[in-house]
């Protein structure tokens, strides 16, 4: 199925500015753009870790960016939406392109809506009418899988993936 | 005495921090601190919880009534502090029952619950069941009661306690655009429970547990004693997890996604979304209080996927998806 921009990304370059169709993005390692959304292409360029694409389309795990001179299709999971650089807490304003490193106590809240902070969760009261009502919401595993095969749903075997070697040697006090 | 053994404790949690990769040290302050106050202020009675407790849910449950009146009554106050050399084994080796395990979901869940109710819409409620109960299929856990609900809270998040509670809030929900993007997101919360993530957090603080629950050992399997070890309301669901055990639960969450026959492009896509927006809004600052970045995630993603999923095509089912009203 194609859709033709991060529809998040696209809400919010239409806020900021409605001219260009493009969303900005972070290269998130470095990588190869291929010509077509498949590794089995030809290579169409290269965008190395922390360069500014622009993204143009999606399709399934690739992105089609421009980056620098060359077009070309990337793996969606070598790019963050946004240009807020490669990332880390507090930054991802994409209209601030220069972002800062947020101070939580200076968090602005969004007019009108209102979150779910941690004082609500400890102060919270135990809801035995709430959960009754969830219990009576569930399914049986037999609901859920004809459910699934109405819309052609079928178990696929995909292996698990491996946990990813640790990227520097450090300290084995270190648990982080 | 209790010296040595709070530092006997702390060195043994120590090691098994870093054998697991938790972060301790936020949890370990603040429990030994809980459990110090609460020892002094017990002196007279010790099998009574802490003052600091608010109303006990357990009062207004249906379970099982607690035990410690009984044992507070039957227990005559103890000249010293000792470990329970049980409750240390346990802490140090052991595994909850699936009966704990439900015990205390079903106690986070109600706490949550009651800072956030469901939302009034019982056709989404059904086919977000309908949805996570196909993929926790694909999990390889069946011996718990795999339950989903959305939270009527503008806020973006997602919640898993054990046992199989799953929610995720309406203001995450109204993100997603197809049934792929929803079964990624449960698929992480799944793998949560799968991976018992937060029973090994509540396992390491139920080694300071037994200190300062020495004394009161006897009011064991009540309710009371759930709250006590898993904190005020659902606290632990602010306290968060090891920024591992989210990384693990993105890469285990894709694959059951992915296993169920959906698109396995739905998790990293709700990512990116996450990803693009503005740091200042105040609907993901318990999202990233509590979990690291979505790029930091989309990275890391990124380095155990790389070609792995390349031949894998699954169903978005966007036609299907339901629309929040």
């Amino acid at each position: 199925m194609k859709r033709f921009l991060i529809p998040a990304a696209a809400l919010m370059l239409s806020a900021a500015t409605a001219s260009a169709l493009a969303a900005p993005g972070t290269v998130l390692r470095d990588e190869k753009l291929y010509s077509q959304p498949s590794a089995t292409s030809n290579v169409a360029g290269s965008a190395t870790k922390g360069a500014s694409v622009n993204i143009l389309a999606k399709q399934g795990g690739w992105l089609r960016v421009t980056a620098g001179k060359s077009t070309g299709w990337i793996r969606l999971l070598s790019v963050r939406a946004g240009a807020g650089g490669l990332g880390g807490a507090g930054i991802g304003d994409v209209v601030g392109a220069a972002t800062t490193k947020s101070d939580p106590s200076k968090v602005a809240a969004v007019a009108g809506l209102r979150g779910l902070h941690d004082a609500d969760l400890k102060q919270a009261k135990y809801n035995a009418e709430e959960l009754t009502r969830l219990d009576a919401l569930s399914v049986t595993t037999t609901q859920a899988r004809s459910f699934a095969g109405q819309s052609g749903l079928a178990a696929v075997n995909v292996p698990a993936l491996p946990e990813p070697k640790p990227a520097q040697t450090s300290s084995p006090w270190e648990n982080n | 005495m209790k010296t040595k053994l709070m530092v006997l404790a702390i060195s043994l949690l120590a090691f098994n921090g870093v054998a697991s990769g938790f972060d301790l040290g936020k949890l370990l302050e603040e429990r030994l601190n809980q459990e110090l106050n609460k020892d002094k202020k017990n002196q007279p009675a010790p099998a009574q919880p802490a003052p600091a407790q608010p109303a006990p849910p357990a009062q207004t449950t249906t379970n099982p009534p607690p035990a410690n009146a009984q044992s507070a009554a039957a227990t005559p106050p103890p000249a010293k502090q000792k470990i329970d050399a049980r409750q240390l084994g346990f802490a140090l080796f052991g595994e909850y029952t699936i009966e704990e395990e439900n015990r205390i979901g079903r106690q986070i869940a109600g706490n949550l619950l009651g800072a956030v109710p469901l939302v009034r819409d019982d056709n989404l409620q059904r086919y977000v069941n309908l949805v996570g109960n196909w993929v926790a299929q694909q999990s390889g856990r069946n011996d718990v009661s795999w339950r989903f609900g959305v939270v009527d809270s503008d806020d973006i998040n997602a919640f898993a306690s054990p046992g199989g509670y799953i929610f995720v809030t309406k203001g995450l929900y109204r993100r997603l655009n197809n049934e792929a993007e929803l079964a990624g997101v449960l698929g992480h919360e799944i793998a949560h429970v799968t991976k018992k993530h937060h029973l090994k957090v509540l396992k390491q603080s139920s080694l300071i547990g037994a200190l300062g629950q020495a004394a009161s050992s006897k009011a064991k399997d009540s309710d009371q004693v759930v709250q006590n070890l898993i904190g005020n309301g659902a606290e632990i669901m602010a306290r968060g997890l090891d920024k591992n055990a989210e990384f693990e639960a993105d890469r285990v969450g894709m694959v059951f996604a992915a296993r169920a026959g959906y698109d396995p492009w739905g998790l990293p896509t709700v990512l990116q979304d996450l990803a693009g927006l503005p740091a200042k809004d105040s609907r993901t600052s318990l999202l990233y209080k509590t979990h690291p970045h979505p790029a930091d995630r989309l990275a890391k993603l990124g380095e155990a996927v790389d070609g792995r999923l390349d031949g894998v095509r699954g169903k978005d089912l966007a036609d299907r998806f339901y629309r929040i009203r």
